[in-house]
């Protein structure tokens, strides 16, 4: 071997092992994940199973024999790696129910009568038969069965909406402020951020429940929103202030020198500019409010969050895991979805400011 | 020299432009922060009467589980900042050299912090019963023989330390992300040439790294610390939802726990307001002495 | 079109810091004024506080006699080119230009007809639909340059407009510029550090250090009569070199005199020196002034360290008392280095200065 080629192939072993470092790790880091999306598409009965099957199936198999009561069902068990009987009736519409929640497997009446036809005509002892499961059963049954959850969704996304109206109006004039000012009690600004969160955020939310109820916003949207407001308005201060300051203040002044009056100039310079940055901070503050639960407990009665419908599902009496692994990932999808766009926008939002 | 003229009410409302912008918040915190704080601290010195009292400190300290909340809650602190500090650091390093789909790789990394509480919870919770993924993961691994299970949360070998250990684990897989994030956002708002001068004057990876890189970033990991610091001491809820109330007391899960668990007590509202005001000052003397001992005070008199 | 008056103008940054320091100065209508000065000096604060940018802490700013001190800058009739340029990054060219316009409801044609003309002035025409982004360093300051005269100001304000671009665009934007004002004929007030731009610029230069104005004159007043050592130092390259000496008076002539040369000053000088009692003396000869002689018509004898040839003429440098005199002189005869050569200087041009007040004497 020649140098050149002894420098590729060393170049390309050290990349093949980066990347498979690289993999490894987000491997790693993502496994959790994956488990808790695979159990939200994995059939009840399966999500009990031990060893909990690595995959949901795509279909599911079943034997059908004559039984004492009428016809029994068995089902393929991946873990087993059998036929496990699991129903002896004659009834169509237990054998359905059964099939529906238990299994997630897409079946009607009438399919599983011609089956049990089949079984008949064919005077063989069993018949075999597949269907594909309803992958998304879970998610189905998460909406349906739990009473609340779209009112609750709607009301979180209304509390995740009016909580970045808030901080992002508020927090954003003293951002702004701070990026373009020079003023007393600036520093304190600064670390008013630290300081509202030293003091716990439950304890805030046991004496607001007082305070909210005096109001008429206990149990409402905005009463939450304000609340969750408290600790968004401190980040949402030193972010903008960051994006602020990364837009030259000349800019704003030639606007000025030219004719526009101080706020024409902020609304036709500085505003468009910061727009994209501005945008990544609200949906930084839309991760906390979206995902927050223990204030929505405290502070709601009869009209929870989505939040607090899924932690129901999760702990609540009614609990079951593979429902609560749908609501789970259902409520983490729009957050995973803002954070793909946020990434752009780290480095204006956290650039400009430290302690 | 000209005499001071009268100021015209326009320059009088450019002075106060800042203050006008700075107003709201101030009057948002008076009103939300504020008022619940001082509705605290006065539940903190009164006793069920309303008459003036340090009876609830005492109490509070003699609650069995203080010392154990306050030790335990020490120790996750002091090894998740440190285990999270080092985590987001690294990653936050290998995500600096822009390689190629390093932005894909930032987006997956980011992912923990998307989660919701309860997304995460119910991620664990199913991960750390016997028959949960770990185990059964554990088991296709080859690691567990058939029929054997480790009982992560519970089980004759549950004793604290094996908890605090998940506890730190946990805390630290769903934080890192966000601590990783401002310590990118300062690395990729160090001028590159900076590094480069050092490598071009003969240092290697390790010293730039030590030398250049870290000295210029202080201020971004005092920032990234200090906030995790002052949540850090805050944590309760992913210990609840794993082990639920009093198997691995913590200071702010006492304050839940007096308030929402046992409420008819005479004594709970007392002792939650106490235990408020303890974890406060906790937090704020805890940031305090950081500040001061990196140096964040310094830099300031200086300027 | 416009004056521009600074009376008694002071700027305080806090308590301490001073940056501008009771200064006045008249620009005359449509009159190109050079604002020059070191670092630091306040040249920046002052055209802010012109355009209403900054705050005067004290005194008076008048435009076409109207007192515009406490006006917002909107309403100052003024147009400014930034240092960094300040165009903004997300509009086209042609925006740019337009906004201002556009804030004096103008008629869509009629801003479409001057945005074309200036364009046309500043040699940006082909690039009117682009953004900011897809231009050079040069481009961009031709759109800053454009932005600023399409409002026709009353006064006209450039604060270091050249100063990002390289050596040879700088020269040609500096001619622009020149040409742009003698057609737009716009009271201009320009701030620059670099002192031959401000010699080839200028009507009129202000040469201001640590706030205050040191000297107001036409580019060959400057040079030619500097008020003090920091001027006849700033000014012309190479600068004037600095002779310590001591006065001396034998027969009726005066004599300055220097452990390496003595020179008896001609009757004009003498009678300069006339109110003058001090014994010491800094005399200022710029280096063209000083000249290669026979050795009979010599004052001094030095030993030629550096000849530098620059084609027209050359540059020859000599050390006395460890400072380095430089001499510019014909490009023939060329002396070899390290050989001697013979010095004198051209009488009427001699500058004096008192060393302890550093003025000029005998103006
Ligand atoms: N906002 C400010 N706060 C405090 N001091 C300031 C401020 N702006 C300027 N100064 C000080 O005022 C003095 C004059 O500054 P100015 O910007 O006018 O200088 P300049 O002549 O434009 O310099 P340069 O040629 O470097 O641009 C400097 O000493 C500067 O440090
Ligand atoms: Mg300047």
């Amino acid at each position: 071997m020649n140098r050149k080629t002894k420098k590729t192939v060393y170049k390309a072993v050290k990349e093949t092992i980066f990347y498979l470092f690289v993999t490894g790790l987000i491997g790693a880091m993502l496994l959790p994940v994956y488990f808790i999306i695979s159990l939200s598409f994995l059939s009840t009965r399966e999500a009990y199973r031990y060893p909990l099957p690595l995959v949901p199936a795509l279909q599911t198999k079943f034997e059908m024999t004559h039984g004492e009561r009428g016809y029994l069902l068995s089902v393929y068990d991946r873990v087993e790696k059998d036929y496990q009987t699991v129903l002896d009736t004659s009834e169509l519409e237990k054998m359905e129910v059964y099939i529906k929640s238990q299994l997630g497997t897409s079946i009607s009446q009438e399919e599983i009568q011609a089956e049990m036809d089949r079984l008949d005509d064919s005077g063989e002892d069993s018949i075999f038969f597949t269907k594909p499961r309803n992958l998304l059963y879970n998610y189905d049954t998460f909406f349906k069965v739990t009473r609340d959850a779209v009112p609750a969704l709607i009301r979180s996304l209304e509390i995740a909406a009016l909580t970045i109206l808030i901080s992002i109006t508020i927090g954003g004039l003293a951002g702004y402020a701070f990026a373009r000012y020079i003023f007393k009690g600036k520093d304190a600004l600064k670390f008013s951020v630290l300081f509202v969160r030293m003091f716990p955020g439950v304890a805030i939310a046991l004496p607001m429940v007082i305070i909210l109820a005096k109001a008429n916003l206990y149990d409402e949207p905005l009463g939450l929103s304000l609340i969750y407001s408290v600790g968004a308005i401190g980040l949402t201060i030193w972010i903008t202030a960051s994006i602020f300051m990364g837009i030259p203040e000349s800019l704003e002044q030639a606007a000025q020198v030219f004719g526009a009056t101080k706020f024409q100039a902020f609304m036709r310079i500085t505003f468009p500019l910061a727009l994209p940055g501005l945008a990544a901070s609200a949906m930084y503050t839309f991760l906390g409010a979206w995902n927050e639960t223990v204030g929505a407990i405290i502070l709601t009665q009869f009209k929870p969050t989505f939040s607090v419908v899924v932690y129901q599902t999760l702990l609540g009496a009614s609990g079951q895991v593979n429902l609560a692994a749908a609501g789970g990932i259902a409520m983490a999808l729009p957050a995973v979805f803002f954070t793909f766009f946020i990434r752009r926008y780290i480095n204006q939002m956290w650039g400009g400011v430290t302690v | 020299m000209a005499a001071t003229k009268p100021k015209s009410l326009r320059k009088k409302l450019e002075k106060a432009t800042p203050y006008l912008l700075v107003l709201p918040v101030v009057a948002y915190y008076a009103i939300f922060w504020l008022r619940p704080v001082i509705a605290v601290v006065i539940g903190s010195l009164t006793d069920a009467n309303g008459a003036l009292t340090l009876h609830n400190f005492a109490m509070v300290l003699n609650d069995e589980k203080f010392w154990p909340a306050f030790n335990n809650t020490a120790i996750i602190v002091v090894a998740s900042v440190t285990i999270e500090f080092i985590g987001a650091l690294f990653l936050a390093l290998l995500i600096n050299r822009k390689f190629f789909g390093s932005s894909i790789f930032l987006f997956l990394t980011l992912i923990p912090m998307a989660l919701p509480a309860v997304a995460t919870g119910a991620m664990w919770i199913t991960g750390f019963t016997a028959h949960g993924w770990l185990n059964s993961l554990l088991y296709y691994l080859g690691f567990l023989a058939e029929g054997d299970k480790i009982y992560w949360l519970g089980g004759l070998e549950a004793n604290t330390f094996k908890l605090l250990v998940l506890v730190i684990l946990v805390d630290a897989w769903q934080v890192i992300p966000s601590m990783m994030i401002i310590l990118l956002a300062g690395l990729q708002n160090l001028p590159e040439e900076t590094k480069e001068a050092g490598y071009v004057f003969g240092g290697n990876y390790m010293t730039v790294l030590r030398k250049i890189t870290m000295p210029m970033l202080r201020p971004t990991i005092q920032t990234a610390v200090i906030l995790r610091l002052i949540s850090a001491i805050q944590i309760w809820l992913i210990i609840v939802l794993l082990l639920g109330f009093g198997r691995l007391p913590v200071l702010v899960e006492r304050i839940v726990y007096y308030h929402e668990e046992v409420p008819g007590l005479d004594i709970s509202y007392q002792m939650s307001a106490g235990y408020t005001i303890i974890v406060s000052v906790i937090v704020s003397l805890t940031a305090l002495v950081y500040l001061r001992a990196s140096g964040a005070f310094k830099k300031e008199e200086a300027a | 079109m416009a004056t521009l008056e600074i009376l008694n103008v002071t700027k305080r940054f806090g308590r301490k810091v001073i940056a501008v320091d009771d200064i006045s100065l008249e620009v005359h209508d449509q009159e190109f004024l050079v604002l020059l000065g070191p670092s630091g000096c306040g040249k920046t604060t002052t055209m802010r506080m012109v355009a209403g940018l900054e705050e005067v802490t004290e005194g008076t700013i008048l435009i076409d006699g109207v007192d515009v001190t406490d006006l917002p800058p909107r309403k100052r009739n003024i147009s400014m080119v930034f240092q960094n340029y300040a165009i903004w990054p997300h509009m086209t060219v042609f925006e740019n230009i337009a906004y201002a316009l556009r804030l004096k409801h103008m008629a869509k044609s009629e801003i479409d007809r001057i945005v074309r003309e200036v364009a046309g002035m500043t040699n940006i025409g082909e690039y009117l639909e682009r953004l900011p982004a897809q231009l050079s360093g040069g481009q961009q300051q031709r759109v800053a340059v454009a932005r600023a005269i399409a409002v026709s100001p009353k006064v006209f304000l450039m604060d270091e407009p050249l100063s990002n671009l390289d050596a040879k665009l700088r020269v040609s934007m500096r001619t622009e510029l020149k040409a742009i004002h003698a057609s737009a004929k716009a009271t201009t007030v320009f701030v620059t550090h670099d002192q031959s731009e401000a010699m080839s610029i200028a009507d009129r230069i202000v040469i201001m250090r640590d706030g205050k104005i040191i000297q107001t004159g036409t580019p060959e007043e400057v040079y030619e009569k500097s008020a003090n050592l920091f001027v006849a130092d700033f000014i012309g390259t190479p600068p004037t070199n600095f002779f310590d000496v001591t006065l001396q008076k034998s027969n009726g002539t005066l004599h300055l005199v220097n452990p390496h040369f003595d020179l008896s000053l001609d009757a004009a000088n003498t009678a300069r020196l006339n109110g003058y009692n001090k014994e010491q003396l800094v005399l200022g000869v710029r280096p063209e002034n000083i000249v290669l002689t026979s050795e009979k018509d010599s004052i001094m004898g030095m030993t030629a360290l550096v000849v530098e040839p620059q084609g027209s003429h050359q540059v020859i440098a000599f050390k006395m008392d460890e400072k380095m005199v430089k001499v510019v002189a014909p490009s023939q005869p060329k002396p070899d280095m390290g050989s001697t050569i013979h010095l004198n200087f051209s009488q009427g041009t001699l500058r004096f200065f008192d060393p302890e007040t550093t003025f000029a004497i005998g103006d």
